[in-house]
């Protein structure tokens, strides 16, 4: 990847909401993914990070990420999120893209009902509200998405949570479940969105082994500042392989509430 | 110095259990030999299966019996070495000790120690009995054991597949600490803001170990710590010193918790500049200061060392005979084990969280020359499922000190992408599934003459090294 790169003069602004907070899965590959795949395009990124108490004009990032945590963390973020919410939506009815992951995701709906303690308030922005439940899905999961843009494509990763979605009439979902519990594991769907808001439970972290996924975040952000972009391609031999392997695991983990349980009698 | 021990007295049992557990034993102790025999394994921790099928109360109704100090380590990483620095330490005082020192830690594993070592009347002829214990199983195992001591290293982020979530891990940890008696003394790394409030409910006596030294660590934790706020506030902590994830010096500007004075304290800190040892260490303890050589480098391994200190002096050792047990100590099993291969030097490293990846990392990073690395991992009972944790290691810090990556394991694609993904040319990753082949390509990249570097997770760190013990050039684990 040394090889001289065309600089296209673009950038994406990036807001990464409680890096150290809400960081519990390496979901920061996510990050990692968005912009080494616009450095090897010649796109610059300029990354900001968002602490508790800090509460900046969200509606200057393009792309906004939201990450997990362990509800101790949570309760934080609740709290703290409060007050970041005007301009939270405010991004989000401007087009500004955001990717949410699980706990993050969670944050994103109405409220959060731990299995024992008192609800989370969340931002609002999505429509649906989550509670716990007394047994925790941690396996593989694939699910289809069909975006007007991309077509039917596949995302893969690894879910791993005990909070049960039921989305409201205003929130699509992310997908249709392959493989895995995704929301609720009853009705078949996975994550939300909305405009340009994303949520879902994978972990993986989710971009890296899905460079679809990412380009296409990618190009949402561009639209918003420069209209219609086209992304040039990159060679994902690798990506894809690591893309392919995750879906072949999670066929063959299929009804499995934990993967790590399953595997004896698996193998 | 043995101490008469009140709490675990034999109960009697009757003919049929005796029977049972003569039976478990010798079905366990079988079986251990026929995996030997049969080169499929150890007997690591199948003894310890089979034994438990014919008697569930194997472990208990022989630890039980016998009148030996029993010491349990665990935490998220050093297990492994802080016992067999206690091993080392009890030996030098003479004493005769049993151990899992193979690493099984999971129940079977544990249990192994009670089938490999009594006779079949589950009599055990120790002084002491140590119990490297993972940290998830312990809920399940302490009330079969009754400990004299308990050491809990550090709780680091590790097997969410596996646990769900790290704060209940360390809530079940806790717990495990309550029915300790008043006898028993608990061990905790004061470092660690988590578990130096481990056993506020105990009876049990605690005492605190750490690093107290601001010659070595960094003035901010690393990406993948845990533990960065206060327990009791939330407030985020400030750290004069971080050591190793979220281990260190650190206050929380709100509420003011701190860390409790070190009962064991390493106060003085020289590491060896070439990542290869030894270690040179003042230590503080109740019973006077010590002056301590390591052999194994690293600061994973001062800890590892006032942790056995520690185990040690609760057990009742004597002070004396410990600073030679650490002179020559040897790595445990894949732990940057050095291993001649001909002409060739292979440095064998067990991988498994992203503090011991980054550990490992830094270490070798500062041998000299561009490395040649094998990496593999796979996804099995034991090494888990989930590998995002690979995206918490500061690879792109040794990204430039790195001449060439063989991947390998039957995850080969995830580690190839992380490595993509810090900027290691594509061109000098390659995907060999195959262990052996992966091993020869690797031995190949680092000509003659040459260094290779492996970390790997549990799995195929096994696998490694059965091909090179094949190949003659590194012995059984049960015959170091």
């Amino acid at each position: 990847m040394s090889e001289q790169v065309q600089d296209t003069g673009m950038v994406v602004k990036i807001g990464h909401l409680y890096p150290t907070l809400m960081s519990v899965a390496a979901d920061r590959g996510n990050l990692f993914s968005i912009q080494k795949r616009c450095q090897w395009r010649g796109i610059a990124t300029e990354v900001e990070q968002i602490y508790v108490r800090q509460t900046p004009d969200f509606t200057k990032y393009d792309l906004i990420l939201f990450h997990g945590g362990a509800d101790r963390e949570m309760e934080l973020a609740s709290r703290d999120i409060q007050a970041k919410v005007p301009s939270l939506i405010e991004a989000a009815e401007s087009n500004t893209v955001f990717l949410s992951v699980c706990a993050g995701f969670q944050l994103l709906g109405h409220y959060y009902k731990p299995f024992q303690g008192p609800e989370l308030k969340g931002v609002g922005l999505l429509d649906f509200y989550t509670e716990g439940g007394s047994t925790r899905f941690m396996t593989h999961m694939a699910l289809e998405c069909d975006f007007e843009q991309t077509g039917k494509r596949v995302l893969v990763g690894y879910e791993n949570h005990s909070g049960r979605t039921y989305l409201g009439p205003k929130a699509q979902p992310l997908g249709k479940v392959i493989v895995g519990w995704g929301n609720n594991g009853k009705d078949g769907f996975e994550g939300a969105r909305y405009r340009y808001v994303f949520g879902t439970y994978l972990h993986g972290p989710v971009l890296p082994k899905n460079p679809w996924f990412t380009d296409y975040l990618i190009q949402l952000a561009l639209e918003r500042r420069y209209g219609k972009v086209e992304l040039a391609p990159l060679d994902d031999t690798i990506e894809n392989a690591a893309h392919d392997a995750a879906l072949h695991l999670a066929m063959e983990f299929k009804g499995t509430m934990s993967a790590i349980e399953a595997t004896p009698w698996k193998r | 110095m043995i101490k008469e021990n009140t709490q675990s007295r034999p109960v009697t049992p009757s003919g049929l259990e005796r029977a049972r557990l003569a039976l478990a034993i010798s079905a366990g102790k079988l079986a251990g030999a026929s995996g030997r025999l049969l080169g499929v394994g150890g007997g690591t921790s199948l003894p310890g299966l089979i034994a438990r099928r014919i008697d569930p109360n194997v472990l208990k109704s022989v630890v039980g019996a016998s009148q030996a100090r029993k010491i349990v380590i665990t935490g998220s990483n050093g297990k492994t070495t802080t016992a067999r620095m206690t091993a080392a330490m009890a030996v030098s005082n003479g004493k005769r000790v049993s151990h899992n020192r193979a690493g099984s830690n999971m129940l079977q594993g544990v249990t192994a120690v009670a089938v490999n070592f009594a006779d079949v009347f589950g009599r055990l002829n120790s002084d002491v009995l140590l119990f490297e214990i993972d940290e998830g199983t312990m809920p399940l195992v302490m009330p079969e054991i009754q400990p004299d001591v308990v050491v809990i290293t550090n709780i680091f982020r590790d097997q969410l597949d596996r646990y769900g979530e790290l704060y209940s891990v360390a809530r079940a940890l806790d717990k495990t600490l309550e029915d300790l008696p008043e006898t028993s003394t608990i061990l905790l790394n004061g470092n660690d803001p988590q578990v130096a409030n481990f056993g506020q409910k105990a009876k049990a006596k605690r005492l605190f170990f750490g690093l107290e030294s601001t010659e070595v660590g960094t003035p901010v934790p690393e990406q993948s710590a845990d533990i960065i706020r206060c327990i009791h506030c939330q407030e985020d902590l400030v750290y004069e010193v971080a050591y190793m994830s979220h281990l260190g010096i650190y206050r929380c500007p709100n509420c003011g918790y701190t860390l409790p004075p070190l009962d064991i304290a390493a106060t003085s800190i020289k590491l060896a500049p070439d990542g290869e040892g030894p270690t040179h260490v003042e230590m503080r303890t109740p019973q006077g200061n010590m002056t301590l050589e390591i052999s194994l480098p690293g600061i994973h391994n001062v800890y590892n060392a006032a942790a056995a200190i520690g185990a040690s002096l609760a057990a009742g050792f004597e002070k004396e005979q410990l600073p030679a047990a650490l002179v020559d100590i040897k790595p445990a099993f894949g732990r940057l084990e050095k291993i001649q291969a001909g002409d060739q030097t292979i440095y064998l490293s067990f991988v498994k969280n992203p503090t011991s990846f980054n550990l490992i990392l830094r270490l070798i990073a500062q041998h000299p020359g561009k490395k040649h690395v094998l990496l593999a991992a796979s996804h099995t009972i034991v090494d888990g499922e989930d590998f995002s944790w690979l995206w918490d290691i500061d690879v792109e810090a040794v990204a430039q000190g790195i001449a060439d990556v063989v991947c390998s394991g039957n995850k080969p694609e995830e580690l190839a992408m992380r490595l993509k993904y810090a900027e290691i040319p594509v061109d000098k990753i390659s995907l060999v599934e195959d262990r052996e082949a992966a091993l020869d390509a690797a031995l190949k990249n680092a000509g003659p003459g040459g260094t290779l570097y492996i970390l790997s997770s549990y799995t195929p760190t096994n696998e490694l090294r059965r091909i090179m013990q094949k190949r003659g050039w590194v012995k059984h684990v049960w015959q170091e």
